[in-house]
């Protein structure tokens, strides 16, 4: 008799069960097409107030003079799909850097050069982000301007190598436009802001924690820790606060040799812009999927554009000192395309490199039903390493570093203190998270990022694992495994069904409403192409109008009756099955997204096809609503103060907008309700027309374009500095790159804020090997990039028990269930050492062992899970 | 969605100006555990509102305002729309309510129609830095026959402070504002069409005299039409504000996160199932009202609230000196005894107090119930007449009961008589002096040793006697070894009651667990008993589900 696990096979038509092991297959891609490395291109613009705008670069603009190959851009041809993405100049360091060419830049330079700067210039001395969507051809612009800071010692700027290029052979002046003058944005205490900025942010963050109730005061807050860096993100990035200095404000573009000192008085007005700008596929289908790829991901193509823009900074220090003018550009140049053309080699590989298909984790909180079959392949894997480095200690060496600096795993065994709604095997879904979620929106893609980091503990440390080893199918089994331990959240997107943003079948449904009997729905269809008319409300004449239907989603109740069913997904009281993700769901909504919903149709057929939720609807402008409506409106209007901390923060932005509006007023005619904050705050008794929120209807659909997926790499052909997983064949360029990524990444997080410590787990699987690699220490003894890693008892003895279950036959969801057990026991061992530290200045390793049960070898990994919840815990043991 | 969405316009006369704004005021932030918003939604929302100010407050009829700078009329209050699930409520008027946006929208505005330069000047721009905020915005026109150009320059801002997540939601916020912008440029051009064919204006303005100074004053009766003349559409602002808010919550809401947390321990899913059965029992004799609606939500709370001490409220009422701690308890007795007594309570011997005072002997229950899982425990905290030990393994009894031959002679049992030192002290002065009180005497017929083991009880020992540990922290520490006996329990609970397996199977498990060496029959006896502890739900749940995943031999 077949047992399921043969039918889930046979089901899924492999044929047997090892065609599923991760050793073959398990690997996919993550783009569906080819991406050119040519179609990023880099501008390098310069706004200065006496001379114009100037290009500093311009990637288009550049030919590389070559023997070998004499005209062709290095990058015409894209690398292959699998192999690595290597660029020529790296490739061969060793020869004589390429001679570069630079000729007259292309004819949109400078209407990109008003895109970047804008056609008024702004007093801001703070660095700016823009996005940009050029329609033809299709591209996308990510600029940041800067302002520039010089340093004392040299006059020479950015001019000498301007005047280098005029006199090579063309001018560049390129604006040719009057500018008008500089718009002075308001700027919030002008020059005193470099100083202060660290102390306001402080004062921020005490003022966020302090009305938080201590996460460590009882075990019944399961996700204490993850609802707490939620909220506080929430809050942080509030509008309700105002725009808050945060804690990299002032970025400057640097060209002082002396990266400390500089006079605020140097601080001319110049400005310089860095852009980059890519080319969208010509296909639809792959440009939406590059666009959804691109701003999904935006943290890390920003990351990267950082780290592009500190080596342009050191290119153009670097070419000051020297004389001779030619050879001055060739340096500039060299040293910009090297950069850039690492530049374009993470965003290929970003893009292309392969990620692990099945993640375990992600899988199994999204496919419950294929659960057993999951935690068998999982646990014969694992036990396939452990008996493969048992010498070495392998996994227990690996699994105790990623235990201690990939933390997110602690929330998912915080006992829940919630009566279970799912089978005691199943974890239940968090629904404080949940209800934060809707009440106090924060990111989830972010959230998601900090989780696959690990970046839960305090103080803030980033982490990620690389696997290093020749044996492809070995080093995929310890990525396979290791997807298990490396948790994050998995994402829901939630959407208009396609159909009802154009399907022509379905839209078009015209209002009549009686207004005698305000009841009456008359849908029908009409001409697809002519805009429908609709009567919108009771009280007015014949209205022509297609305005009321073509909001999208928009749907107005009336008298209480609800006209369309309410998706699962979007179950509007807050009970617990909001929580739940019901597979019906996901799939239905599967297979309404199996097409992508901006591929179709112009505007006409957009506007043809206008949202037919909107079926009935009436409006009671200045009219009071029914008396059940009555005491919602009349609850808002109430002028309390609020607590504390908004009247705080309230005050200090009320004294910036006294600020803001002199200075506003001066350059344009300020709206008459802006001129006096006093007027503002006249806080008078006011009630507001309430009109129904339009009814949410969404379907759900796995998210696709998330952390989860995109940030677990495969075995990939070369070395990743963005993912949180993945495994190479050699370390060669792990070693180049690794101490100078994770130094940029404290300096520059894509978690987008601020990071004490940024850690690599290398795993070498010939070596048998596990090191932790630090952003705080330099190169260790003997040419090894870091330390070895000790070995915790307590995950060892936690991996054999297991495994040793696995070996007695028992059933593996069961193994799997045990397995969670025992790290929920580390769990409740780093709440008991927060509490024997608590109060405490030393600490005795021998009374840990002896009374707690934690070894020495458990004190780092116990230490790092008991401050997620207990952030003192840092203090006392650092 | 953290943000808010604002319309702009270039007014010919008096540039950029806001016309509408839509933001999102949030609910009191909640803290973990708290109760659902909805149900402190009222005062919550009173205080959330917080420093509300009245921009169409009476100075705004100034003259330098035109038509086409206007949205609501001054006396219109605005709109507010509700969403009564999160308490979020979206308000919308000519400008912001919250002083702090104000500049913030203000510089959004200016920013979108006069500062950021779009290719073809429609489309959509992301710009914004730390200061300012960052902004979304997209640029269009409507058409318009009396306008320069036949046409007038407007823009739609989503103002946010979280940078990453509005260019995470820019495909989104595209994808819907184009919608938006589309039906009102295509209610416009349909106006415009007829205005056209009523009289057309290239005609006219080809044939009156081209004078530019005074040009746009000309027809400064019209000059600035606001867009609710342009459209036709006398309830555009309230479509606009539903469209509004809409794409601020499903915006918020577009990308939801399924997190996990650890499951319920034992002891939880125990206190609820007793719960759950006694509700049941109430409800029965109610006459089966049942409220079973609410019953989830209250037995969480109240789970909460009792923790460990689901059934002995009341000691706090009770007068005399109690035990506090287990350490105190341990000071008392002394080591020897104490040892005997946690080692009975540990195996599911019968624990048998006798004495005057009930409430010491029931602080001394709850003391020693500490020790055991929720699901071990059965107390009768005072008797009038014995009651056998598979109804009870803590039974109080007043000191004139007699035991039962059977029982005292039962190595499975042991008995404390409480026996008052000084007769006649009525009013005991503090409870620190319960030695000089009381006199504890310890029997049971049980000949085994009781110091190798069970290794948990070493270990409790250990932490007990550090008087370096604190009793919260001494707590925690019997927390683990609990729990971590109780993963035990579960293992052999799978092994030999669902699965069946043989001896040999099961000492290996013993072994693996770590429950053999020193001590290891005491061990086995532990296991046993806390096995009588595991929840329904769990022993269901390993009996059913779990045989799915069973594996073959061969595999």
């Amino acid at each position: 008799m077949p047992t399921l696990l043969q039918k889930l096979f046979s089901k899924k038509s492999v044929g047997n069960g090892s065609a599923r092991d991760c050793s073959r297959g398990a690997e996919q891609c993550w783009a569906s097409a080819e991406f050119d490395l040519a179609q990023i291109r880099l501008i390098v613009y310069q706004d200065c107030e006496r001379r114009g705008r100037q290009v500093l670069f311009d990637s288009k603009a550049i030919h590389k003079l070559d023997a070998s190959e004499p005209t062709a851009d290095e990058n015409k041809t894209p690398p292959n799909r699998s192999g690595a993405c290597h660029i020529g100049g790296q490739a061969n360091e060793k020869d004589k850097p390429p001679t570069y060419q630079y000729t007259r830049p292309a004819s949109d330079v400078n209407m990109l050069g008003e895109m970047m700067f804008g056609s008024v210039s702004m007093s801001y001395k703070g660095s700016t982000l823009k996005i940009h969507h050029i329609r033809s051809p299709p591209q996308l612009m990510v600029s940041k301007v800067f302002s520039t800071r010089f340093g004392s010692s040299t006059s020479g700027s950015t001019n000498t190598l301007q005047d280098s290029f005029e006199s090579m052979s063309q001018t560049f002046h390129t604006s040719s436009i009057a500018h008008s003058n500089p718009v002075d944005m308001p700027s919030r205490g002008h020059s005193e802001d470099g100083d202060s900025g660290i102390a306001r942010s402080a004062s921020l963050s005490s003022l966020l924690a302090t009305p938080l109730p201590s996460p460590g005061s009882s075990f019944s807050s399961g996700c204490a820790s993850s609802y707490q860096r939620r909220w506080l993100r929430s809050q942080a990035t509030s509008l309700q606060h105002g725009p808050m200095p945060r804690w990299s404000t002032e970025e400057m573009f640097n060209l002082s040799d002396e990266s400390c000192s500089s006079n605020p008085a140097m601080i001319r007005r110049k400005k310089i812009a860095i852009s980059i700008i890519i080319s969208l596929p010509e296909r639809e289908e792959e440009n939406h999927n590059f666009q959804e790829f691109f701003f999904s991901h935006f943290p890390l193509f920003e990351s990267h554009m950082n780290k592009l823009k500190t080596a342009i900074e050191r290119a153009m220090i670097l070419c000051r000192r020297i004389a001779e003018s030619s050879q001055r550009v060739q340096v500039y140049l060299c040293r910009v395309m090297e950069a850039l053309g690492e530049f374009r080699m993470t965003v290929w590989n970003l893009y292309m490199a392969p990620r692990i298909s099945e993640p375990v984790w992600l899988s199994m909180i999204s496919h419950s039903t294929e659960r057993n079959l999951l935690c068998h392949r999982f646990l014969k894997e694992m036990s396939f390493l452990m008996e493969h480095g048992a010498k070495s200690q392998f996994l227990s060496a690996l699994l105790t570093a990623v235990l201690t600096h990939h933390l997110a795993w602690v929330p998912t065994v915080m006992p829940s203190s919630l009566p279970p709604i799912t089978p005691a095997c199943q974890k239940p879904a968090s629904q404080t998270v949940d209800l934060l979620a809707k009440s106090h929106p924060y990111n989830p893609l972010w959230a998601q990022l900090g989780d696959l980091y690990g970046a839960l503990g305090s103080p803030v440390r980033v982490c990620r694992t690389v696997v290093v080893g020749r044996r492809r199918e070995l080093v995929q089994r310890v990525l396979y495994v290791l997807s298990y331990f490396i948790r994050c959240s998995d994402l829901q997107e939630h959407v208009q069904p396609q159909e009802q943003m154009n399907d022509p079948a379905n839209t078009c449904t015209s209002q009549t409403t009686d207004p005698t009997s305000g009841s009456e729905t008359i849908n029908e269809k009409t001409d697809p192409l002519k805009p429908s008319l609709s009567v919108i409300g009771t009280s007015e004449k014949a209205l022509n109008s297609g305005l009321g239907d073509a909001i999208p989603g928009t749907f107005v109740e009336q008298n209480d009756e609800t006209l369309l069913p309410d998706t699962k997904s979007t179950n509007p009281s807050p009970s617990m099955e909001s929580t739940t993700v019901r597979p019906e769901c996901t799939e239905m909504g599967q297979e309404c997204f199996g097409e992508d919903s901006d591929s179709v149709g112009g505007l006409e057929h957009i506007l043809a096809n206008q949202s037919p939720l909107l079926h009935r609807v009436q409006f009671h402008i200045g009219s009071p609503r029914e008396a059940d409506n009555d005491g919602q409106a009349s609850g808002l209007t109430g002028a309390g103060c609020g607590r504390g901390l908004d009247r705080k923060l309230h005050q200090r932005i009320l004294s910036d907008i006294r600020r803001n509006e002199s200075s506003d007023s001066a350059l344009y005619d300020s709206d008459d309700e802006e001129t006096s904050p006093q007027e503002l705050y006249v806080a008078t008794e006011q009630k507001e027309c309430e009109l129904p929120l339009p009814n949410y209807q969404v379907e759900s659909r796995a998210s696709v374009n998330h952390f989860g997926h995109s940030l677990l790499g495969g075995y990939c052909p070369q070395y990743m500095p963005d993912f949180a997983l993945h495994g190479i064949s050699s370390d060669l360029r792990l070693k180049q790159c690794l101490m100078a990524d994770l130094e940029h990444t404290v300096l520059h997080p894509a978690l987008d804020e601020p990071v004490a410590e940024a850690l690599c787990i290398v795993a070498d699987t010939d070596r048998l090997s596990v090191q932790v690699v630090t952003s705080q220490r330099r190169v260790c003894e003997g040419g090894r990039m870091g330390r070895d890693v000790m070995v915790s008892n307590l995950i060892h003895t936690l991996i054999t028990s297991v495994l040793q279950l696995y070996a007695l036959n028992i059933a593996t969801d069961f193994c799997v269930m045990h397995l969670e057990d025992r790290l929920q026991e580390v769990y409740f061992k780093s709440r008991s050492l927060a509490e024997y530290l608590r109060g405490q200045t030393r600490v005795h390793v021998k009374e840990l062992g002896l009374a707690l049960g934690i070894e020495s070898s458990d004190i780092p990994l116990i230490a790092a899970v008991a401050s997620t919840h207990s952030p003192y815990v840092a203090q006392i043991l650092l | 969605m953290n943000a808010l969405v604002a319309l702009c316009h270039f007014c010919e006369l008096h540039g950029p100006r806001t016309l509408f704004c839509t933001e999102a005021v949030h609910p009191p932030s909640p803290s973990p555990g708290s109760a659902i918003p909805g149900d402190r939604d009222r005062e919550g929302d009173r205080e959330g509102e917080g420093l509300t100010m009245r921009a169409n407050s009476s100075a705004t009829q100034r003259a330098d305002m035109c038509e086409g700078c206007r949205s609501l009329p001054a006396s219109h209050p605005g709109f507010v729309s509700v969403d009564s699930e999160t308490g979020i409520r979206y308000l919308s008027h000519q400008h912001p309510r919250q002083p702090q946006l104000f500049s913030v929208v203000r510089q959004a505005c200016v920013r979108s129609l006069s500062c950021e330069v779009c290719p073809g000047r429609e489309g959509p721009i992301f710009f914004g830095d730390e200061q300012h905020g960052f902004v979304f915005s997209h640029t269009f026109f409507i058409k318009d026959s009396l306008a320069r150009g036949f046409q007038r320059w407007y823009s739609i801002v989503v103002v946010a402070m979280d940078r990453i997540y509005l260019i995470n939601s820019w495909p989104f916020l595209l994808r819907h504002l184009r919608l938006t912008i589309q039906s009102l440029q295509n209610t416009a051009l349909k106006v415009f069409d007829s205005e056209q064919c009523v009289c057309p204006q290239r005609a006219v303005r080809m044939n009156s005299a081209f004078s530019p100074a005074v040009f746009p004053h000309q027809r400064s009766g019209n000059a600035a039409r606001s867009l609710t003349s342009l459209t036709q559409h006398q309830n555009l602002w309230a479509s606009l504000h539903s469209s509004f808010s809409w794409l601020l919550k499903a915006c918020g809401s577009r990308l939801t996160e399924k997190l996990l947390e650890g499951a319920p321990t034992e002891d939880t899913l125990v206190l609820i199932e007793r719960q759950t059965e006694q509700e049941e029992e109430m409800s029965g004799w109610d006459g089966a009202e049942g409220g079973g609606s609410n019953s989830q939500a209250s037995q969480s709370e109240s789970v909460q609230a009792k923790d460990f001490q689901f059934d002995d409220g009341r000691q706090e009422d009770l007068i005399g000196p109690k035990f506090k701690s287990l350490r105190h308890l341990r000071q008392v007795l002394g080591t020897t005894d104490f040892r005997q007594l946690t080692w009975h309570v540990l195996m599911g011997n019968q624990v048998i107090w006798r004495g005057a005072d009930p409430g010491l002997i029931q602080s001394a229950f709850n003391v020693l119930k500490a020790l055991l899982p929720v699901g071990c425990v059965r107390a009768v905290p005072y008797s009038p007449h014995y009651e056998e030990a598979y109804r009870c393994n803590f039974l109080g009894l007043s000191p004139d009961v007699p035991i039962p031959a059977h029982v005292s002679s039962s190595e499975f049992s042991v008995l404390v008589d409480v026996l008052n030192v000084e007769r006649g002290c009525v009013n005991p002065v503090s409870d620190e002096d319960i030695l000089s009180l009381y006199q504890f005497n310890i029997s049971s017929a049980n000949a085994q040793p009781t110091d190798k083991g069970p290794t948990l009880l070493n270990k409790i020992e250990v932490a007990l006697s550090n008087e370096n540990l604190s009793v919260e922290v001494v707590s925690l520490c019997l927390l683990c070894l609990k729990e971590e006996w109780m993963n035990k329990v579960k293992v052999l609970f799978k092994f030999s009651k669902v699965d069946g397996r043989g001896k040999e199977d099961t000492q290996k498990v013993l072994t693996l667990l770590g429950a053999t060496g020193p001590g290891e029959e005491d061990n086995v006896r532990l296991l046993k008993f806390w096995m009588t502890g595991l929840s329904k739900l769990y022993k269901s749940h390993l009996m059913t589900a779990v045989r799915g995943g069973e594996r073959t031999l061969s595999q």
